[in-house]
């Protein structure tokens, strides 16, 4: 027998790599049931406003429709994947324009559209707020007066109107640091509303038209979740809800939130049927779950020698009109407004805030790239005044080995610093570039999330190692990595593992994908399973082998001891496959370590328009071992471009509530023609906190991007933009107004 | 209002009696149950439900099935040649040309039109020709490399092969 090569850190192409590239892979709106029926909704036109009336009567006389639900039919309780605020359908009450007010389940698209059109709703209009900071005011008007009374409301109550979650972080003492600071910077910034845009909408399939199971298939990256939110909603026991497995079209933080499962069931319910709803992209960019916007200010005393001594710092998160959509109900994230930096004296706050704008939910690496955003344009704006250069004054502030983050949090290993020198060592930072031509840089370091995983390993016919959980890949290549992990500590080829992806019925909670916590706590659920599995074998070979357990070993697929061997298919044909399993249910510790990235971004603007050419960026990471090199290298390069969209171009306008670019045709995301020359520096240690010493990748690119390009922007032509996105528009005029100063 | 159509999709001769307004995508999707053709956009720009109709590239989301009667449609199961995979999909595969895969089968759909058209497409013919195939996932650098590698590969064979 060959010898089997390790199986970890080989750009190992993905096993569902075929499905793929032919178009079987299927994905939720793939998926028909006999007998299944379309569901389709009304939403709210207006911002907020109380329902008079609802007139149902004419849609539902419509030949081909099965069913047509209102608030009125379905139970009064509230959704949420935290905190319970989102009501399955609108209850008297809209509060924000697309908010579902009626369904439909009918026997083609087509019918349930013109079945929506003979729906008749009175509504009276409400005075809304749109503005985060109005909504705070005490005579704003009061979009949830039953808040305080809310389940998972994640603290008790702020006494701010409309903020249900006011969330502090503190270090030392901020007034004496700023009394002993030689001056005080503060500078204000915006981040706009952005949409994850992954290609494939919400969908979902609900049957609940026979017996007491309800069958789902639904792009929602946390099926156990998902499961939990449900039973709350319906009143169904969890054992009762069955989750099935399905491909996900990309998720990037939004394909966590139940959307429109919980009405489905419904619509099932009414209509003695399964029903599916897919969302369309109109509907998407209109009622998803996106990135929350935020106004963010940052105060900072520092010495004349540039030591940065206090800061202070804020952020108003807009989270529309529910709150429903995270999954703590605040943006932890918003723990990065400090940055990256050495300081003894820190505060910051952070406000989540009703409004009547669509609700808001998670992207990559929530609240990181608007806060990362403000503090590394902060610290550029800082230097300039200094007169320093901002790699200078970063290397003078930036955290150390020992150091205790702006918050306190204390890490092993921080590379931080490592990071800013090898991306500044990559783009000669110094030399001489053409007019109109800047660099910039920004930081930023991610940790990774944990979670529970459950994972079990059994053995085919031929002793096939099969891997089964009840784990969906949201396209990063998960269940690859994982097989590698299972290939590794059998001594396989990683062709010899299948994952078998199991509905939730069949395994133990897990926990979805995201917050980096797949590589971690997947991983070390799988490899635990794994390590079961080979100890089981070692014993079962031992008598075959005729040698104590301990001089049995795994090599090559092959169980050893004293110059003999078995393969796994002879044990397995000698044990058989009930004892044959690998099991693991666990929850690992929280790590020690974080993960830095510095970006430096070169970018060209044209002074007579203001349009911004990206040429360049570099990206550089302290990683630990590279699991799969093709893996890494995507996730960096995604994230990357993700950053770029979010720094240039992305941004849902609204205007009084409604959103005005609600397709792809004018919510313009990068394509092709928009990317730049990419270097990324990978700066490997030897210790991660996820299985052989690797590290999650999944995050961090995208975070410091914008910071990056807008301070390259200041660098080329002098005009410092404070709110995202940086469009030519917006550097035209600034670059007008300092050519009048100069006149 | 019904209406004839009859299309050949992937080789199959389909005769499908279906409304006059129904669209491409939703007749190959539903009415002959090819679902590796995507919807995301619904409006043209996406490229994610790209089918090749007598050769040429089609958005069939803003396609009426009716006007393309007649026609002999190539979805991306009709890429693969004799249940082997077509270089480019292998490609695909080989470089990090997908990940979510959902914006896949319209990149592939696009690449064999480039392709087809231009053997040996530039680097910067590559990215013009792709800026109507979205894709969330990868931020196009593994994508780029996959249509380089199958461009190169295609080339190497018939060259070889003949
Ligand atoms: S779905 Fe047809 S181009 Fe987007
Ligand atoms: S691979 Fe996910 S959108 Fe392209």
């Amino acid at each position: 027998m060959a010898t089997t090569q390790s199986a970890i850190g080989r750009s190992i192409t993905r096993g569902e790599g075929p499905d793929k590239v032919t178009g079987k892979s299927i994905y939720t709106a793939d998926i028909s049931v006999p007998g299944m029926l379309w569901g389709r909704v009304l939403r709210s036109p207006y911002p907020y406003a109380r329902i008079v009336s609802i007139d149902t009567s004419k849609a539902l006389a419509l030949p081909g429709v099965y069913a047509v639900v209102t608030g009125q039919d379905v139970p009064e309780t509230r959704v949420g994947r935290r905190m319970l605020d989102m009501p399955i359908l609108a209850q008297d009450v809209v509060r924000f324009v697309g908010e579902k007010v009626a369904a439909v389940a009918a026997g083609s698209k087509d019918i349930c559209d013109e079945a929506l059109l003979l729906i008749e709703v009175e509504y009276e209009e409400l005075d809304a707020v749109f503005d985060a900071e109005e909504a705070m005011e005490p005579s704003a008007p009061d979009l949830h007066p039953d808040m305080d009374s809310y389940t998972g409301l994640p603290q008790p109550p702020s006494g701010i109107k409309n903020t249900f979650a006011h969330i502090t972080w503190e270090k030392g003492d901020i007034e004496q640091g700023f009394k002993e600071s030689d001056i005080i910077f503060e500078h204000s910034f915006n981040a706009q509303l952005m949409h994850q845009a992954y290609i494939e909408p919400h969908a979902c399939i609900v049957d609940a038209s026979e017996g007491n199971q309800v069958n789902i298939w639904a792009n929602n990256k946390d099926p156990y979740m998902l499961r939990d939110q449900v039973s709350a909603a319906w009143g169904v026991p969890t054992e009762n809800i069955v989750l099935h497995p399905t491909s996900i079209g990309g998720d990037f933080g939004g394909k966590g939130s139940f959307m429109d499962v919980p009405l489905c069931y419904y619509l099932s319910k009414y209509s003695g049927r399964p029903v599916k709803m897919v969302m369309d992209y109109i509907q998407e960019l209109m009622a998803g779950n996106p990135r929350h916007p935020a106004v963010m200010t940052i105060k900072t005393g520092v010495m004349k020698d540039g030591t940065i001594v206090a800061r202070q710092a804020r952020a108003i998160f807009d989270s529309g009109a529910y709150g429903a959509f995270k999954p703590r109900a605040y943006l932890g994230g918003a723990d990065h407004l400090c940055g990256v930096y050495r300081m003894p004296n820190a505060r910051i706050d952070s406000y989540t805030v009703y409004t009547n704008n669509v609700p808001r939910g998670h992207m990559r690496s929530p609240a990181k790239p608007q806060v990362v955003f403000a503090v590394e344009s902060h610290m550029d704006m800082i230097a300039a005044e200094l007169h320093m250069d901002p790699y200078e004054f970063r290397l003078k502030n930036v955290m150390r080995e020992g150091d205790a983050s702006p918050i306190g949090r204390h890490w092993s290993q921080i590379k931080a610093l490592d990071t800013l020198e090898a991306a500044n060592k990559a783009a000669n930072v110094r030399d001489a570039r053409p007019a109109n031509t800047g660099i910039g840089m920004a930081m930023t370091d991610l940790v990774q999330g944990t979670g529970q995983f459950a994972a079990k390993i059994g053995l085919s016919d031929e002793g096939k190692p099969e891997l089964h959980m009840a784990f969906w890949d949201t396209g990063t290549g998960s269940h690859t990595v994982l097989r590698q992990m299972v290939a590794e500590e059998l001594t396989l080829n990683t062709s010899d593992v299948q994952i078998i992806l199991e509905t939730t019925a069949n395994m133990p909670f897990s926990a979805g994908s995201g917050g980096s916590r797949v590589t971690l706590s997947a991983g070390k659920a799988v490899v635990a399973a794994a390590v079961d599995l080979r100890q089981k074998l070692v014993e079962a070979a031992s008598p075959l082998l005729d040698a104590p357990e301990d001089q049995v070993s795994l090599q090559n697929g092959l169980l050893m001891a004293a110059g003999r061997s078995v393969t796994i298919a002879e044990v397995l044909a000698a044990t058989g496959s009930e004892s044959l399993t690998g099991e693991a249910h666990q929850t690992p510790e929280a790590p020690d370590l974080t993960s830095f990235c510095t970006q430096i971004a070169e970018v060209h603007v044209d002074p007579e328009t203001g349009e911004i050419t990206v040429k360049k960026i570099i990206s550089a990471h302290d990683i630990g071992a590279i699991l799969n090199p093709l893996n890494h290298q995507g996730q960096i390069e995604g994230g990357m471009i993700q950053g770029l969209g979010y720094a240039l171009m992305e941004e849902l306008e609204l205007e009084d509530g409604h959103i005005s670019n609600l397709s792809f045709g004018d919510y313009k995301i990068p394509t092709s023609a928009d990317i730049p020359t990419m270097e990324t520096v990978l700066i490997q240690g030897d210790v991660g906190p996820a299985p052989y010493e690797s590290k999650g990748i999944g995050e961090s690119s995208n975070i410091p991007v914008a910071g990056a390009i807008a301070n390259a922007v200041f660098d080329a032509v002098g005009v410092r933009i404070t709110d995202l996105p940086v469009t030519a528009d917006k550097v035209l005029s600034k670059l007008q107004e300092l050519g009048n100063q100069r006149k | 209002m019904n209406q004839k159509v009859r299309l050949k999709v992937n080789g199959t001769d389909h005769e499908l009696d279906i409304p006059a307004r129904r669209l491409l995508v939703d007749c190959i999707r539903y009415d002959i149950g090819l679902t590796g053709t995507k919807e995301s956009c619904s409006v043209g720009v996406c490229g994610a439900c790209a089918v090749l109709v007598d050769g040429e590239m089609y958005a069939s989301c803003i396609t009426l099935a009716a006007s393309v009667d007649g026609a002999e449609i190539t979805t991306i199961e009709g890429i693969a040649e004799d249940g082997n995979l077509h270089p480019i999909q292998q490609a695909f595969i080989d470089h990090g040309g997908f990940q979510c895969g959902i914006c896949t089968p319209g990149q592939i759909i696009a690449t064999k039109s480039l392709l087809d058209e231009n053997p040996s497409p530039t680097e910067d013919e590559i990215k013009d020709y792709m800026m109507g195939n979205l894709c969330r996932c990868t931020g196009y650098y593994g994508i780029l490399n996959s249509i380089a590698a199958a461009a190169k590969n295609m080339n190497e064979a018939a060259e070889s092969g003949g």
